[in-house]
């Protein structure tokens, strides 16, 4: 039994026996510590000049596919220290963003609910983290804190070194509501200018604005700048709203649920769409969702909260090659990650009961 | 030359369009016209045989024509009353609906005064104004502003306060100034109450400026003060061609706000057809 795991993995706890790469994905075999059988692995891989005899870049390769291949009980440690200290597995550097000690409740006529207890956190530059959970496990307040939109009770957070309230002065905070919160009165075109026409005094600075019409030309609604977001369908304006948070060029990018009433066909070549544009600039990415399949294909790390109150009940890192197109996703790596989420899903929810 | 058939047949097309749309002007205009032409018609029949009840409708179109410059003259007087009243009560309430949004405790505060203010009969604040400020402009201008500005307040509250929370969040992550929020956000997102609102308003201050005329009647113009002065010389023909004046005049000060609705809020789901 194997699991998808990344921990540091050196080539003799499983040896390599023999391993052939082709265009489509990489067959590698190899024999576990304490099993004598060999055992046929194919992986999501794309091996750029695997042929040519790249040696180098295969030995690199395989090493990190290797490392998917990490026992149980060696996965299990990993996951038991995930558990206790947070910290720990994301290494994160000054220069990221920091959660921690977060506590936050809510007084609901006379009764005193508690949303989040003692959340730590913390998202590297450039990571995409997805935040998962039952409903009540206090994914959205956690990103309201991090947004600005709430205060908490204890703890703090730091975003990039600042605290939130000068990171919203500095618009370094990108915002995608759950519905695409656009305003009906503006064109396609002046709905994503509105972020360079607010809090005019930042924006500047080392920032990159991007030109508007060239934005909305990459998001491929170049052909409706002057309509109203009413004439478009839910997906487009999903659209407009995450090229609203783009423009302005923010340090992270606060998603909740956005393609959440989306239908499934939307949201798929939403969640594409998005990829390619994380792919191409790297922002941080705090996103929040209830589909599995939606966290595994985005994120580098998915966060897992338990409900009532909401806690961090595990950090899955998601080591899958990206691009994550048709064949990562039915790749057996990506399927054992789901998995895993899942399993971690159920014991938030068997805590419960 | 032989026409190209292809352009025949969007011709046909834009002719067929033309038609239907010709006949939907029909549908729109053809029942009002028939329904009024059928009550003058009632009202005739009726004043031919009440003669000392309400005048004939030649009778009311006789006054326009023997006395123009009267009729012309009052017309103006009290649309302007009632205008400048009207403009300067919604411009006050909508500044007080503003500091109300954003100061709870100043609504507590006068809220109730301004319901008092509401539920008191104008009639009957009128000539205490009169006696208070003279037979000008002033008084007039007192009522109609008052009259409509629990209307114009309560709408705009409603109005200020119906962005959605979630834009709203979007502007709040941007760090916007409580004036970029008004302007950007608040302003835009209350025009379909502001509109709906004036749609009462400025009828409802045609009222007032003609209930300050009644109590100042025959020392000052406008028509309340003629249908005042006509109606205690019994003269009946003068005091229904005031009224059908004053009708027109509620309908026209509707019909631009209407206008102007159209203009501005083409965005709003309330200007647009369903097909859309």
């Amino acid at each position: 039994m194997f699991k998808a795991r990344t921990v540091s993995f050196t080539l003799d706890q499983a040896r390599l026996t023999s391993w052939r790469a082709s265009v489509h994905g990489c067959l590698i075999l190899v024999r576990s510590p304490g099993e004598s059988n060999l055992t046929e692995k194919r992986f999501a891989v794309r091996i750029p000049c695997c042929e040519d005899g790249a040696d180098e870049k295969q030995t690199q390769t395989t090493t990190k596919f290797l490392a998917e291949l990490a026992p149980e009980s060696e996965a299990e440690r990993v996951s038991a220290d995930a558990a206790k200290s947070t910290d720990e597995v994301s290494m994160v550097g000054d220069d990221g963003v920091s959660i921690s000690g977060i506590w936050k409740s809510f007084t609901n006529r006379n009764e005193n609910t508690s949303a989040i207890e003692d959340v730590n956190l913390r998202i590297r530059r450039g990571q995409f983290v997805t935040l998962i959970g039952p409903s009540g496990c206090g994914k959205s307040t956690l990103l309201r804190i991090v947004a600005g939109l709430l205060k908490p009770d204890r703890g703090s957070v730091s975003i990039f070194g600042e605290t939130v309230s000068h990171a919203t002065q500095s618009k370094h905070i990108g915002f995608v509501p759950q519905t695409p919160a656009l305003l009906p009165w503006r064109t396609v075109l002046e709905n994503v200018q509105l972020p360079l026409q607010v809090n005019k005094r930042y924006g500047g600075g080392d920032r990159r604005p991007s030109a508007p019409r060239e934005l909305l030309k990459s998001f491929e609604l170049g052909d409706v700048l002057d309509r109203r977001p009413q004439d478009l369908s839910r997906g487009m304006q999903q659209r407009v709203a995450i090229a609203r948070a783009f423009v302005f060029d923010p340090m992270i990018l606060l998603m909740d649920e956005p393609f959440s009433a989306l239908d499934e066909f939307t949201r798929e070549a939403q969640r594409r769409g998005l990829l390619e544009l994380w792919q191409s600039d790297q922002k941080t990415v705090l996103f929040v969702t209830h589909s599995v399949t939606e966290a595994v294909e985005l994120s580098d790390v998915i966060v897992v909260m338990s409900p009532q109150p909401g806690r961090v009940q595990a950090m899955i890192p998601v080591d899958l090659p990206r691009p994550r197109d048709n064949f990562v996703e039915n790749s057996e790596s990506f399927h054992m990650v789901e998995v895993e989420v899942r399993r971690e899903l159920r014991r938030t929810s068997s805590q419960l009961e | 030359m032989m026409n190209n058939p292809a352009d025949n047949w969007q011709d046909e097309r834009v002719s067929a369009r033309a038609n239907r749309l010709r006949g939907l002007k029909m549908q729109i205009w053809i029942p009002p016209i028939v329904g009024f032409g059928l009550i003058i018609l009632a009202w005739q029949l009726y004043a031919v045989h009440n003669p000392y009840i309400i005048p004939t409708v030649p009778q009311i179109v006789d006054q326009y024509r023997t006395q123009p410059g009267l009729y012309w003259h009052d017309t103006l007087v009290t649309l302007q009353e009632a205008v400048v009243g009207a403009s300067c009560g919604m411009a006050g309430a909508f500044l007080l609906a503003i500091l109300m949004s954003r100061v709870r405790v100043l609504e507590r505060a006068l809220m109730p005064l301004a319901v008092v203010l509401n539920v008191t009969p104008m009639v009957a604040i009128a000539p205490g104004l009169v006696v208070a400020f003279g037979f000008g402009f002033t008084p007039k201008y007192i009522i109609a502003g008052m009259i409509v500005f629990f209307p114009f307040l309560i709408n705009s509250l409603i109005g200020l306060r119906s962005p959605d929370p979630e834009v709203l969040d979007v502007f709040t992550t941007l760090h916007a100034s409580w004036w970029e929020v008004l302007w950007h956000l608040e302003l835009p997102t209350s025009l379909p109450y502001l509109f709906a609102a004036a749609r009462i308003c400025l009828p409802l201050s045609l009222i007032g400026a003609v209930v300050a005329e009644f109590s100042a009647a025959g020392q000052t113009t406008g028509l309340g003060s003629l249908i005042e002065t006509a109606a205690n010389q019994a003269d009946l023909k003068a005091v229904y061609a005031s009224v059908v004046v004053l009708a027109l005049l509620g309908v026209g000060v509707t019909f631009v706000v209407v206008l102007f609705q159209r203009r501005l809020l083409s965005w709003h789901h309330s200007s647009r057809s369903r097909s859309q």
